[in-house]
């Protein structure tokens, strides 16, 4: 990847993918300075990983093993500095034209939910999220498919039930 | 509040995030410049890295055995071989220690992000938890700081400061190494000993590894 033509072809790639990268930074590092760290961490190794870009792979499933491989291992570096993490700079800023909608309300407590979880339960769900397929997913973590499948379930009832103590 | 379109709110949020631009002020993925002084930035912060603990362990270690030999070198004669003996173990044991720290740096970097996570995150933590096994090999080195003044003179002239004093602090330096060779390990973490040994921000991360490689069993068990 080293000619300008690469690069170029790079950065577009990285620019498509921007905003994954970003929820990834958003759901592992609660200091919103330490994030950019992150982000640059990731981008970096996205760039250095993808001179052994193995083509049997998705360029998809590439991306995330990269990004969730760098971000669990930056979360763990971190943890002592853990805290809840201030989500709503973003909402802030789409608020400043707007009320508060309920829409904000369910982004902001599904990006709670989110930021509780395990490292690797976080990994699954931001999968999830994404509408990444159970066989990718898989492909992505190293564990089963039924496996997936099970731990996302699980993680799902998990969430409705604490979205049901909220509403009560 | 429905949960049952989690994948709905998340898209929500995606259109959150592009309304409020706030992707838009991450310059550093935009343009190539940007891009080229990120890696610089990371050269740098690879260097700022190589102060770490670690690397000053190989680095001061490497010193150290230097050091050793060339003392070794310049005290080949009878009446100082309890000094080359003592001195010889120190060295060898030092260099067991570097090659491990030496050893962990080089499978630390070796390590490909793009294979799956788990295999990728339970390797990062076996190395991590590892690094306990280098204090265990390098406490058996202390009784030799007991011993490098010996002499066969002292030895055979019957003195009692030797008998009653030296060789039994020599033998009880070889105890608590080889118990602290058997002992040091992670499941003997929660002891004071163990934490009054090892409160240190590194060793900290060693012993949270070993909790993450549990998260990573629990996490692997297929619970269908």
């Amino acid at each position: 990847m080293d000619s300008e033509n690469e690069k170029s072809k790079f950065i577009q790639l990285i620019e498509e993918n921007k905003r994954i990268i970003y929820k990834i930074c958003q759901s592992y590092c609660p200091d919103k300075n330490d994030r950019e760290d992150l982000a640059q961490e990731i981008i970096y190794n996205l760039w250095k990983s993808g001179r052994q870009f193995n083509s049997e792979y998705k360029f998809s499933t590439w991306m995330y093993r990269v990004a969730l491989n760098v971000a669990i291992s930056f979360y763990r570096k971190e943890k002592t500095k853990t805290a809840a993490v201030p989500i709503d700079e973003v909402l802030h800023l789409a608020d400043k034209n707007h009320e508060n909608t309920e829409a904000d309300e369910k982004i902001k407590l599904l990006q709670t939910f989110i930021n509780e979880l395990k490292a690797l339960d976080k990994a699954l769900m931001l999968l999830y999220l994404e509408g990444r397929p159970y066989i990718e997913i898989a492909e992505i973590l190293g564990i089963t498919e039924t496996n997936v499948a099970t731990k996302i379930n699980r993680i799902k009832n998990n969430l409705k039930e604490k979205f049901t103590d909220i509403k009560n | 509040m429905n949960i049952d379109n989690l994948q709905d709110i998340w898209k929500a949020y995606d259109h959150k995030l592009e309304e409020s631009r706030v992707l838009n002020m991450q310059s550093w993925v935009l343009n190539l410049k940007c891009f080229e002084d990120l890696q610089k930035q990371k050269a740098k912060a690879k260097l700022n890295r190589l102060a770490t603990l670690k690397k000053w362990a190989v680095f001061l270690g490497i010193i150290w055995v230097l050091f050793l030999l060339f003392l070794i070198a310049h005290s080949l004669v009878f009446s100082k071989i309890a000094f080359v003996i003592s001195a010889g173990a120190i060295a060898v044991i030092t260099s067991i220690g570097v090659a491990m720290y030496i050893r962990q740096i080089i499978l630390i970097r070796q390590i490909d992000n793009s294979e799956n996570i788990i295999y990728v995150q339970q390797k990062l933590a076996e190395l991590q938890t590892s690094t306990l096994n280098i204090p265990r090999i390098l406490f058996l080195q202390s009784p030799f700081y007991c011993t490098w003044w010996f002499t066969p003179a002292w030895v055979s002239s019957g003195d009692p400061g030797f008998w009653f004093i030296s060789l039994p602090i020599a033998l009880l330096f070889v105890y608590f190494s080889l118990w602290l060779y058997k002992n040091i390990s992670y499941k003997n973490c929660d002891k004071k000993w163990f934490k009054i040994l090892f409160n240190s921000p590194e060793w900290t991360s060693v012993i949270k590894a070993k909790d993450f490689m549990n998260e990573i069993e629990v996490f692997k068990k297929d619970m269908a």
